[in-house]
């Protein structure tokens, strides 16, 4: 072949290679899904249809009229055509609600009165299922109201730091959940730091945590995903067309009404998604609400968990099924809405950004005191827990120590080959980051990019591509130990095994692409359909219509999932912990729980380099990638 | 320019991630990694010359699994035990492994697919974890009856350790004991069951939760050793009625939130002015307190997997474990109670000083737990958790 046939044939080949890329990556997308999430979930949840190898429904029934799981639904289940009766025991309970005033005195140990609204209900059985909703919907609306301030301030403002600040905010994301729990208790015990603080003005010590576990799980909550509702809606924030604003305000619209008409509508989907993820995380919560709540907070993942540990797989399966049916409802319903959302086109612009400090006199104007107000609220919730927790790492009975870091280098410099050292752990988080971040990022866009105008059959795929988030954590572990560690036995001797390195991050990625998708698919829904049917129309194939015309639109989305991504991997525990058994494979998140022994020292000590290399490695992938962003 | 080669050579990895997953049966499970030594303690000479004897002719590796505060956290016995015995023995090779994240039932789950069990030897097995086995799989299975005459130190083990395992799988090895810690600024301590449901302890016991955690399933057998199987859910009612707080795990209720003072009692172990002293802490917050003068004994056994072809050196390593030395060094490293007669082993005054010892030690046996344990702690967990 000439030089120049040669020429040629590469550039067929890569036209060919081009024009399927985005149909390779699918096939790749949807075999990296078969072999790490279908195969070993449905593994788990065939329990919940089986018994004795026969279909049942049986499973079903059973948890369905258990008053414990499902409350007072148990009757309507178990006696759906019944109607009569069930609405007459409805009208009898609304006729006995009452309404009162009163004062009380909310806030522990002060005098001051509030009028409160007092609602008297009948008491009604919510059963596992109705608890567990109701503290995620607490959770929600905490999340969303900790975590819109936060962007409202890193979108619209500048002051020193805003870019490292904004990247510092995944932190809590990536905290192991008895990490969170500890700094918790340090930060809101009877003897924590803030009474410590208070102590200090002669107030206290206030019960914080005892008054109301319920509100302190809630703040936990909120803890680790008011982050997540403003990174998403910053993301939204800084891609909203200031030029549409502008013109809203040449033609006469007020800076409110601008904001209500073109800023809102535009954030809307995005402070939703954050919604519907924090709602379905924290209905999926799991060691959360027993370390600080205690049993009599039980959500249905305890249950799922217990059930687990005694191998009834059939009510663990079941349940579990149930779980994921309401999320992906809830998932369902939100992208419909989604996807409604169609229509104005928008490109990232330059934003110009207030100060936050101009002078002193702006500084004490009504809205710069609400952002120093949240301002102290953040220290006390985001940064109050992790500080305790260095501090503690820091401190023994005898006040300011270094041995629990001594402890860390020991075992890095002496450690025999069974033991856990730190720096393989921290090498192998970071590795499988990057490499999560890698696999993760064409997953989720590719799944984007087929779903998001594909009308309601879209949707639909749509919606089984947020299965991840969907699934309970617990399940989805012990179906990687049943399918992918003990491995699948296939005709002629063959045993279908995937553990280690390769195994943790596909289960990464698997878990983390729907954050991709997620902060990509609004942001490519509102790109209008014009521009890739002129690249197409002039000759483009679709991959190169996507790589250099809705991706460089969509860029903010892409890093931002990203980053997400990256998180996910370096938090994820649950799965992790079961892939790298037996291997060098352990990560941070693993290693804190393995030092964590009679003495809390170590694991908090690791527990804050895990936070040190976080924050570190968020600021470099940050600066790093928004070179990419325009 | 810069943009499209990256999301291009994203593409390419995406497609490499699920390579290399096929594996032939019977090949891929040799373990490489012979274990270094970590070369922290020299390990003297044995108290007897029991090993001496046949010592010689043993040869090959022994591969264990164990919990990882055995081999890993802050000085643990088993590195000690892994020099000790590869010194006794020099043809020897003792492997760790650290127990996978499910536990027993890790291994229930392998036996029950037909997966290949690799280990030899499991070091730190409960009642529970039996009663688990046989409720699971066939009675008496997955390790194998133990022929203790092969174990001369055998009839060194405490009257009351045996386990009452009918299938004779186990044998002890050290023991815990369940007990209340206390701050006795705060409370007077209590001296039985009744007295935590009266006023004076209100709000006051942070306990664990029996599902997830041992002490926390300990205590809930020792109210049922106290009050019977249809009396210990009242009792709880009266307990919930007084306010106790039934946290995830020890290390939530001690470190959480009995270390910052929330609550002025917790169900922990009765060692733990051993790690306070350690710590530099004040012992006012860490008084131990027996119920009804007792504790509850949670002893920890040793078993050999039944497809083991390494019996000769496992039999050899638990006449190790139960010498002298080893004894006392698993007490101090571990912080855990000897399972022989006091007269074969010698602790240091430090360690007896701090570690109690409760007037009367209490189990809950075998053959009340098998097919009732479940039951139990799921009837317990609903009266604790209903919405």
């Amino acid at each position: 072949m000439s030089p120049a046939g040669r020429t040629v044939f590469v550039d067929r080949a890569r036209d060919c290679l081009e024009r399927r890329a985005l149909w390779l990556t699918a096939l790749a997308t949807a075999a990296v899904l078969v072999a790490m999430l279908y195969l070993p979930v449905s593994i788990v949840f065939a329990n919940a249809i089986l018994a004795d190898g026969a279909v049942t429904l049986e499973h079903f029934a059973d948890v369905l009229t258990d008053p414990f799981y499902v409350g007072v639904l148990a009757d309507v289940f178990a006696d759906p055509l019944a109607i009569g009766t069930h609405l007459a025991s409805l009208a009898g309970w609304l006729g006995a609600i009452s309404l009162s005033i009163s004062l009380e005195y909310p806030i522990p140990g002060t005098d001051v009165p509030i009028p409160w609204l007092a609602v008297e209900t009948p008491g009604v059985r919510t059963g596992l299922f109705g608890f567990t909703a109701y503290q995620a919907a607490l959770s929600t609306v905490a999340s969303v109201a900790l975590g819109l301030p936060a962007a409202y301030v890193l979108a619209n403002y500048e002051f020193a730091g805003r870019r490292t600040l904004r990247s510092l905010t995944i932190v809590p994301f990536v905290l192991p959940g008895i990490m969170v729990a500890v700094g918790f208790y340090a930060m809101f015990g009877r003897a924590g730091t803030l009474n410590s603080i208070l102590g200090v003005v002669g107030l206290g010590p206030f019960p914080f945590v005892e008054t109301n576990p319920l509100a302190i799980v809630v703040l936990a909550h909120a803890f680790y995903n008011a982050p997540l509702v403003a990174r998403i809606t910053v993301a939204a924030w800084e891609s909203v067309d200031r030029r549409a604003v502008e013109t809203a305000r040449s033609l006469g619209a007020g800076e409110r009404r601008a904001f209500r008409d073109v800023v809102v509508p535009q954030l809307a989907p995005a402070i939703l998604t954050g919604a519907l993820l924090t709602f379905i995380f924290t209905f999926m919560t799991f060691p959360i609400v027993l370390a600080l709540g205690g049993l009599g907070l039980a959500t249905v993942e305890v249950w799922i968990y217990d059930r687990i540990q005694r191998l009834d797989y059939a009510e663990a399966a079941t349940l579990a099924v149930l779980e994921t049916i309401l999320s992906l409802g809830l998932t369902y319903a939100y992208l419909r809405y989604e996807s409604a959302q169609a229509g104005f086109s928008r490109a990232a612009t330059d934003r110009p950004r207030e100060a936050l400090f101009p002078d002193l006199e702006t500084m004490l104007s009504p809205k710069r005191l609400a952002i120093g107000a949240y301002g102290v609220v953040a220290l006390v919730v985001f940064v109050g827990p992790m500080a305790s927790l260095v501090v503690g790492s820091f401190t023994d009975g005898s006040g300011f120590t270094l041995r629990n870091y001594a402890f860390l280098l020991e075992r890095q410099l002496d450690g025999a080959s069974f033991q856990t050292r730190p720096l393989p752990a921290i090498r192998n988080s970071l590795l499988f980051g990057l490499a999560t971040l890698l696999v993760a990022v064409p997953m989720g866009v590719v799944i984007s990019v087929l779903t998001v105008r594909a009308g309601r059959s879209g949707t639909v795929v749509d919606t089984l591509a947020m299965l991840p988030l969907a699934v309970s954590g617990i399940v989805f572990g012990i179906g990687l130990l049943q399918g992918l560690v003990f491995g699948i036995a296939l005709p002629g001797g063959w045993r279908l095994q995937i553990t280690g390195a390769v195994a943790i991050v596909a289960a990464h990625a698997v878990a983390a692409y729907p954050f991709v998708t997620r902060n990509v698919s609004p942001l490519l829904s509102s790109l209008d359909p014009a521009m890739v049917e002129s690249a197409r129309a002039l000759g483009a194939s679709r991959y190169r219509a996507l790589i250099d015309v809705e991706l460089p639109l969509v860029a903010s989305g892409i890093v931002a999932g990203a980053a997400f991504a990256f998180a996910i991997s370096i938090g994820e525990f649950s799965s992790t912990v079961i892939l790298a058994s037996g291997s060098e494979s352990y990560t941070m998140p693993v290693a804190v729980e393995r030092y964590l022994g009679r003495r809390s020292g170590p694991a908090i000590a690791m527990g804050t380099l895990l936070l040190v290399v976080t924050a570190v490695s968020f600021v470099v992938i940050e600066r790093v990638g928004g070179r990419y962003e325009l | 320019m810069r943009r499209r080669t990256f999301v291009g050579a994203v593409g390419g990895t995406a497609t490499l991630g699920v390579a290399g997953c096929l594996t032939r049966d019977g090949n891929g499970n040799g373990n490489g990694g012979s274990g270094s030594d970590d070369g922290s303690d020299d390990p003297s000479t044995d108290d007897s010359a029991a090993d001496g004897s046949d010592g010689e002719s043993l040869s090959g590796t022994l591969e264990v699994v164990t919990y990882e505060s055995m081999i890993d956290g802050e000085n643990p016995a088993g590195p000690w035990l892994k020099d000790a015995f590869e010194d006794a023995h020099p043809d020897v090779e003792l492997e760790w492994t650290l127990l996978p994240d499910g536990g027993i039932n890790h291994y229930i789950q392998r036996a029950e697919q037909g997966a290949e069990i690799d280990p030899d030897v499991y070091l730190g097995l409960n009642i529970d974890d039996l009663v688990a086995v046989d409720d699971n799989l066939e009675d008496g299975g997955l390790f194998a009856e133990l022929e203790t005459d092969r174990v001369d130190r055998a009839d060194r083990i405490r009257d009351g350790l045996d386990m009452g395992d009918p299938h004779g799988r186990v044998l002890a090895y050290d023991t815990g004991y369940i007990s209340l810690v206390y701050d006795e600024s705060e409370v007077d301590e209590p001296e039985t069951f009744d007295d935590l449901t009266e006023p004076e302890y209100e709000d006051a016991l942070l306990a664990q939760n029996a599902q997830t955690s041992a002490p926390g399933q300990a205590f809930l057998l020792w109210t049922i050793d106290a009050y019977g199987e249809d009396g210990y859910l009242d009792y709880w009612r009266d307990l919930q009625d007084n306010g106790v707080r039934i946290l995830d795990d020890w290390s939530d209720s001690y470190y959480g939130a009995y270390m910052e003072e929330e609550r002025p009692m917790v169900v922990s172990y009765s060692t733990d002015q051993v790690f306070a002293v350690a710590e530099g802490n004040d012992l006012t917050r860490h008084q131990v307190g027996f119920l009804n003068e007792q504790g509850y004994a949670n002893p920890e056994g040793m078993a050999v997997f039944e497809a083991t072809e390494n019996a000769e050196v496992a039999y050899a390593f638990f006449d190790f474990v139960l010498s002298n030395e080893a004894q006392a060094e698993i007490a101090e490293r571990n912080v855990q109670f000897p399972a022989v007669e006091s007269e074969y082993v010698d602790l240091d005054d430090e360690f007896d000083e701090y570690a109690h010892v409760p007037p009367e030690a209490v189990t809950v046996g075998y053959d009340e737990l098998r097919g009732t344990l479940d039951g139990w702690v799921d009837d317990w967990a609903r009266e604790i958790a209903s919405q």
